[in-house]
């Protein structure tokens, strides 16, 4: 599996959604993401790529695309 | 009689002495795996937490980190969520004591107070609660005060800082109940341990208030923590628990 199809796997089984909801997804835009779904989504990721994402940047993670450059500092590659 | 938290694992702040210690036996008679906290690290608290270990059979493993310091709380936490041992339980117990009247309490005072009575535990919490989510339940515990439920004079700081760590409880619980992770405060009233800070007058007219007649022991807390942490309390969340022996 590549980051980016873990990447992936962790916003659909964190927030219980399709492949086709990830594209332009925002915190907050949906049922699913909202606080406690944030937290499932950080363990989520977290989990996926063995990191621990700072607290700044657990905030800062507004959105799908955002996420990946976040990730990218935990030299995640996607 | 079986032991209540066989197979969870804790983490307890504060758990050198008084209410955090009386917790840490408590549940380490129960079964529970602890990450005992403390600020300072020292050879007679790793020898008691390894005694306790010893004594009840259960993986005891000490931690040290100031509340007062952000970059001390993420070095804790993160050794915490390496370690890969599910944390089941939380108890924020940690606190540091003022009793000075308003016009005598001063800026720096009060934030102080309110590093360790409430922004720290606020952001330990932040930090765990990504391990807590992954357990199928999970319960947090706050130890606030009955000072910060009664207006007494001389307790603007930390009856105002254990305040907002009561409100901080009962928001969190709304936030996490669906999540089977519950969110409760104890509000321990006049306890004999080190941080008492009454004199012996002091402390007799607070006896003869009290429907009891005594003043409360860090094992009376610990009973009630016991409870809050164990599937006993599985449908109680959001509640602030006086353990006070009732001052009337």
């Amino acid at each position: 599996m590549t980051n980016l199809e873990k990447y992936n796997k962790a916003f659909m089984e964190a927030l219980g959604i399709t492949e086709d909801k990830l594209a332009g997804l925002e915190y907050n835009t949906i049922p699913e993401w909202d606080s406690v779904g944030h937290m499932q989504l950080i363990a989520a990721i977290e989990d996926a790529f063995d990191i621990m994402i700072d607290t700044d940047d657990i905030i800062d993670l507004s959105s799908y695309e955002k996420g990946k450059e976040l990730i990218a500092k935990y030299e995640v590659e996607l | 009689m079986s032991r209540i938290l066989e197979g969870k694992n804790a983490v307890i702040t504060g758990a050198r002495q008084g209410i955090g210690r009386a917790i840490a036996e408590a549940y380490a008679e129960n079964g529970c795996g602890l990450w005992v906290c403390s600020r300072t690290d020292d050879e007679a608290f790793r020898k008691d937490m390894k005694e306790l270990s010893e004594k009840y059979g259960v993986d005891i493993r000490t931690i040290f980190f100031d509340m007062m310091k952000e970059d001390e709380i993420k070095s804790a936490a993160k050794e915490i969520l390496g370690s890969k041992i599910p944390v089941d339980i939380l108890v924020n117990n940690a606190g540091a004591t003022c009793r000075s009247l308003f016009q005598m309490t001063s800026m720096k005072t009060l934030r102080d107070v309110f590093e360790v009575d409430f922004f720290g535990p606020y952001l330990f919490t932040q930090l765990l609660l990504r391990a807590m989510m992954k357990c199928s339940s999970a319960s947090i515990i706050n130890i606030v005060s009955t000072a910060g439920l009664d207006a007494n004079a001389g307790r603007s700081a930390y009856g105002s800082a254990k305040a907002a760590l009561a409100c901080f409880t009962r928001v969190l619980s709304a936030e996490l109940g669906t999540k089977n992770i519950r969110v409760n405060a104890i509000a321990p009233g006049v306890t004999q341990t080190s941080l008492l800070t009454y004199d012996e007058e002091q402390l007799a007219e607070i006896v003869a208030d009290s429907a009891q007649g005594v003043i409360g022991q860090p094992e009376d807390i610990a009973g009630s923590a016991l409870f809050l942490a164990s599937d006993s309390s599985s449908f109680v969340t959001g509640q602030i628990i006086r353990v006070d022996g009732f001052v009337l």
